[in-house]
């Protein structure tokens, strides 16, 4: 079983899995970094994968769909922003709301427009991203099948943990986003407007799940299907939460999390043991996960009171 | 005499529920001047700086900054037009750097990103021409206070600030760093910068103010050259009462201690030591009262002795049992109470009804429940009696308490603390912030209970009638110190009071020695 | 003073009427504008569900497992944790009682029989509402993220049990062994078809309003939801009560999904999340977390959901819609400062009549 091949294949699934889970993350990321819990990844993954494979059938252009789905992914983050920051509303009921609405708007939206209510395959012409060959890598032995030839989207989600650290490390707006989530006071007292910087966390965060949602739909699969973000928001989430919202950590931690995705599909396939445990890793190890890292941060925090007497 | 670069003219602050913050107050500011202004909390400082500071908008009056009227608009004008505000409560963001903190909000630009080469380089440029030593890339997290208080002056300088607000900016300072801020604050007076120095602390004042205003209950009291003023007269002017209010109380019979607070040392979390080495007892029948400028530990004796919070070192034994460790549950069952400093935080819930709120220490006691049930026919009873002897102005005991007024609402909390049968009362701040009738009442009952029941009671209070009247003993705390004791509250002048409070005089350990 | 918690209480009102109109508006609209025979669309959507006394039995049969849901999300909701573990335990406690009752056989008289179910179903939501409960109060775990995840894992938890410990082989469905006869509910109401769950539901409203506003835990549990800082300083258990609750909460879904299977199914049949657990939600938000109020949601829920389902059989609109309409609502029932300005007026005006009032009263006496 764990032939040369097999790894290099096992290596490539973790990659292609691990490609939705980095989006979320530092989707997360950015609005932690402004101070802000964003548990409705999964509803604005959702809307944006729908949104894309819908655009790019109707206009016949990838590029156009790809649009789209960054473009649906932002309203959503700015519905939210609206409800919570103007609205007032409670944040974790708005993004709870936002992902009972998507889950079901999605499917109604999908019947209008196609007439199916479980998937878009047979009624829509697919259209998926590219996926790129690396030359001379590519024929590197194990490492080669690892990471050539994936989807356009994965190459961008890597590129995407250097520019989120970029965002938010370099640029001006970075700065005073972290400034507004560490200390929302201390921002406004200089003129930052706190309410702006939340406004613009929710819609860079919705630019991420926007390009999750078309891997999703354009490049993992070519079609929408009804609920197929299965979880992989809140995973994000958990991502982010566990590298203290450092995106370079929750890019690890989603491809850790991807690693056991993966494993579970290579389980599914190889073995006799039901099923249903496999599917159950991915979630299982999420909150594991959760659990060892409370468990780390408890024990410290208990070190330094202790150190403080 | 230099010129007039700011005046505050006839302001008046009335605030949306009808508190008369600042009343008909004129202030004015002169070019390198460092002016002390001062007064007992809610006297209105507050008030006044943040509409100068363009947070708050007056009634009636004026703001002329070198002879014009300035109309200033919001924060970001008042930066603009010079004015610069160092909080008391720093406004950093610990995870940036020094530099970040610094420019934030007024960024250099390069390429469209952040230049933070450049922000270094202007920092330092700061840092070094004011002599502050502060590295541009050091992180705020790991900065001492001193430091931070720097960053904070140097975040007001670079936007090009002349009048500078600053409020108690010594009270998380060490001596040593409160001496190079004064340096530093001499230094940038000679530069041409002028100061509004918030203060309580009469050594500060009179170390670097020239000049001093004087605000009590949103009126100023008046502006007084320091060099014309003996110590004792400033400290009168800044502690002092309107009214002396009689208040009749027989001689206390003291009984047995039963709080004994020994060697008691408290370190907060920036490492300072906000209880230094308490020891005192407070016996039955007797009401002791804590006088003393706030943020000197008093809050933080409140929070140790009812369990609020934890301490360091040292022992407290409440009717002869530690309390070491244990659950504020515990320590109630050990025989304390609590008026907590802030009612609608730690003292009441206020979606809830009186008869709610008056059972939260004991719904568990037997006649509260009957089986897993709350017994509400005794408890509406035992509502309706507390109504009527705290006199509750209230439509039934039903109503929530969020809709009675401050005072209403303390006295559901004193109504409930004062029948829990412990015989340890802490009393922190008890009437601040209510109504007269409602404080005088509350003071009564204080006494009352200590004669009638022998109760040992622990008064925190600002209020200056009130620790002088109430208690029987008297502490002065200061720096997490006990530095003054007196026998017999009823003896003390203001005057002896305020010399203390203000650390003019301080006790010897063989003045105090047996009065403890 | 008066004055102002009448307002507040005819202002929640209005809000939240008002937002249930305009959602039910926008769901009026948004059928106006997809449907081919609009007027007739409509009218079964308004109308369908009373058009039978089969159908109101529908609504009430599905207002049964709302209530339950809805009761639970109370208790997350009065100690302000969003555990979400509602929808995974409602789901479970149906398979794991229909386990216990294959077992079972017929071998227990019907009282007891059912009172066993009863016993394991809300045992089984109790010890699963704690998992996340205590993730985050030991752990410091996202709730919200710790229970959904735990969701998916009881989903497929539940269909392994399905398939592997009490499949029916006989059946082209993926269904279990059929259940015995002695546990299932009789339906009541004539016509109607009422499953005779709706008792248990009774009692459980009124069990869960006992317990939140006559018992001594109901009380902990709201000094502690409205204002933890007063609790602490009471010298109130705050960990406790939280978890408590939430093993309360999480013991009376698992009610509901027992409730569901004996009253509705003569097989465990489920193999997907029933939704329950977020319908009960918009239950709770919709009875602003008063028990008294949830079977009022309940029914309101079911109506609509009802009139879904008949637009849905009867046209071209897939009852998916109702989720959109259901997040709206959710939305401007939380919302603070939907309406928030109008409340401001009422309580200004309240104040200055009040003022006016006393000065009259002033004159008079001079």
């Amino acid at each position: 079983m764990f032939t040369l091949e097999w790894i290099g294949n096992f290596g490539f699934s973790v990659l292609r899995l691990s490609t939705p889970l980095i989006y979320a993350g530092l989707a997360a990321v950015i609005s932690a970094k402004a101070g802000m819990m964003n548990m409705a990844l999964e509803g604005m993954m959702l809307v944006a994968a729908l949104a894309g494979v819908v655009v790019s059938g109707m206009t016949g252009n990838l590029w156009i769909g790809l649009a789209a789905a960054i473009l649906f992914g932002v309203i959503t983050g700015g519905v939210i922003a609206f409800a919570s920051i103007s609205g007032k509303t409670d944040l974790y009921l708005t993004c709870i709301a936002t992902n009972l609405a998507a889950a079901g708007g999605t499917v109604f939206a999908m019947y209008l427009l196609t007439g199916e209510k479980a998937t878009t395959s047979a009624a829509i012409r697919a259209y998926t991203i590219p996926s790129i060959t690396i030359p001379v890598i590519d024929k590197i032995p194990v490492i080669g099948p690892m990471i050539s030839g994936h989807n356009l989207l994965t190459y961008v989600a890597f590129f995407s943990i250097w520019a989120v650290w970029f965002f938010l490390k370099r640029t001006r707006l970075g700065l005073r986003l972290r400034a507004v989530g560490e200390n929302p006071t201390a921002a406004s007292s200089v003129g930052i407007s706190v309410k702006n910087i939340g406004y613009i966390s929710f819609l860079l965060s919705g630019v991420l799940c926007g390009l999750a949602g078309a891997f999703m739909s354009m490049g993992w699969v070519s079609f929408f299907m009804k609920g197929m973000i299965n979880g992989r928001g809140y995973i994000g989430l958990s991502a982010s939460n566990i590298a203290s919202a450092n995106p370079a950590g929750a890019g690890i931690v989603a491809v850790f999390f991807g690693f056991t995705d993966a494993l579970a599909t290579s389980l599914k396939s190889g073995s006799s043991f039901p099923s249903e445990f496999i599917e159950m890793i991915p979630y299982a190890s999420t909150m594991l996960a959760v659990v060892v890292i409370g468990i780390i941060r408890t024990n410290k925090a208990r070190k330094v009171a202790k150190g403080g007497h | 005499m230099a010129k007039e670069i700011l005046r505050m003219e006839n302001i008046t602050k009335i605030y949306d529920n009808g508190f008369v913050a600042n009343k008909d107050v004129t202030f004015w500011l002169h070019e390198g001047e460092i002016l002390a202004l001062a007064g007992e909390n809610g006297a209105g400082k507050t008030t006044l700086m943040k509409v100068l500071f363009g947070l708050e908008k007056p009634q009636t009056g004026r703001v002329l900054l070198n002879g014009e009227d300035a109309n200033i608009k919001n924060t970001l004008d008042a930066i603009g037009k010079g004015i610069g505000m160092v909080h008391q409560h720093f406004m950093q963001v610990p995870s940036l750097t020094v530099a970040e903190n610094v420019l934030l909000g007024i960024e250099p630009m390069k390429n469209g990103l952040f230049d933070f080469d450049k922000a270094v380089e202007m920092t330092r440029e700061v840092s070094e021409k004011y002599n502050f030593h502060v590295d541009p890339l050091a992180r705020i997290c790991d900065l001492s206070v001193g430091q931070k208080q720097k960053v904070e002056i140097m975040k007001v300088l670079i936007k090009g600030a002349k009048i500078i607000i600053m409020d108690e900016p010594t009270a998380v300072l060490t001596p040593q760093e409160t001496d190079e801020l004064f340096e530093q604050l001499l230094r940038l007076r000679d530069d041409g910068h002028s100061f509004i120095f918030i203060s309580h602390k009469l050594e500060e004042v009179k170390r670097i103010c020239s000049r001093i205003t004087v605000l009590r209950r949103g009126h100023c009291l008046g502006s007084y050259d320091l060099s014309d003023m003996s110590e004792a007269d400033i400290s009168r002017l800044m502690v002092g009462r309107d009214v002396v209010l009689q208040f009749e109380k027989e001689d206390p019979t003291p009984g047995d201690p039963i709080v004994k607070v020994r060697d008691l040392v408290k370190i907060n979390a920036d490492g300072k030591r906000v209880l230094d080495g308490l020891s005192f007892n407070i016996r039955a029948g007797e009401v002791i009262g804590i006088a003393g400028v706030e943020g000197n530990g008093q809050s933080e004796l409140s929070d140790v002795l009812s369990g609020m919070d934890g301490f360091a070192s040292g022992t407290v034994e409440l009717n002869g049992q530690s309390i070491e460790g244990k659950s504020v549950f515990e320590i109630r069952q050990q025989g304390m109470s609590l008026i907590p400093e802030d009612r609608m935080i730690h003292g009441a819930a206020g979606d809830m009804s009186i008869c709610d709120n008056i059972i939260s220490d004991r719904y568990f006691k037997p006649g509260y429940k009957k089986g897993m049930f709350i017994n509400k026919k005794y408890i509406e009873n035992i509502a309706d009696e507390y109504i009527k002897e705290y006199q509750i102005a209230c439509d039934n005991k039903k109503q929530a308490v969020r809709y009675l007024s401050g005072g209403n609402i303390q006295k559901v909390v004193v109504a409930r603390e004062f029948t829990t049968g412990g015989n340890f009362i802490i009393a922190n701040q008890p009437t601040r912030g209510i109504d007269v009738g409602a404080a005088e009442l509350i003071r009564k009952a204080i006494v009352r209970k200590s004669r009638e029941e022998g109760t040992a009671t622990l008064l925190i209070s600002a209020d200056l009638n009130e620790v002088l009247g109430c208690s029987d003993k008297l502490f002065v705390m200061r720096k997490g110190k006990i530095v003054a004791v007196f026998p017999k509250a009823s003896e003390v002048s203001e005057a002896e009071l305020g010399e203390y409070m203000l650390g003019l005089k301080t006790m010897t350990e063989k003045e105090m020695e047996g009065l403890l | 003073m008066n004055r102002t918690s009448k307002v507040e209480f005819t202002v929640e009102l209005v809000r939240i009427v008002t937002a249930v109109a305009i959602a039910y508006a926008v769901a009026l609209i948004t059928l106006f504008v997809i449907s081919d025979d609009p007027v007739y669309i409509i009218q079964q959507f308004v109308l369908g569900p009373f058009s039978s006394p089969r159908r109101i039995g529908s609504i009430i049969n599905l207002a049964i497992p709302f209530t339950f849901t809805g009761l639970c999300m109370c208790f997350m909701y009065a100690v302000n944790k969003f555990n979400l573990s509602g929808e995974g335990i409602f789901m479970i406690s149906g398979c794991v009682i229909s386990m216990v009752a294959l077992k079972l056989g017929n071998s227990l008289p019907a009282p007891i029989a059912i009172a066993v179910l009863f016993v394991v179903g809300a045992g089984v939501g109790a010890i699963i509402s704690g998992i996340p409960a205590i993730m985050e109060a030991k752990f410091k775990a996202n709730i919200v993220v710790a229970s959904l995840m735990l969701n998916n894992i009881l989903v497929f938890l539940a269909i392994y049990l399905l398939k592997y410990k009490m499949r029916d082989n006989t059946i082209g469905f993926l269904g279990s062994l059929p259940l015995p006869e002695v546990i299932k509910f009789p339906a009541v109401f004539g016509k109607m078809r009422v499953q005779a769950g709706i008792f248990v539901a009774v009692i459980a409203v009124i069990l869960v309003a006992l317990l939140f506003y006559k018992m001594v835990f109901g009380y902990k549990m709201r000094v502690v939801g409205n204002n933890p800082q007063f609790a602490k300083a009471s010298g109130i258990n705050m960990m406790g009560t939280i978890i408590g609750a939430q093993l309360v909460g999480g013991a009376i879904a698992g009610m509901g999904g027992t409730v569901e299977i004996l009253g509705n199914y003569d097989r465990f049949q489920w193999t997907a999340s029933t939704q329950h657990g977020f319908d009960g939600l918009m239950v709770a938000v919709l009875a602003r977390k008063n028990p008294l109020l949830v079977p009022v949601a309940a029914l309101l829920l079911a109506y609509i959901r009802i009139g879904a389902d008949v637009v849905n059989s009867k046209g071209d609109i897939p009852i998916e819609f109702i989720t959109i309409i259901q997040g709206i609502v959710i939305l401007m029932v939380a919302a603070d400062e939907f309406m928030g300005g109008f409340k401001k007026k009422l309580i200004y005006k309240a104040a200055a009549e009040e003022l006016a009032a006393k000065e009259k009263a002033a004159q008079k006496t001079a």
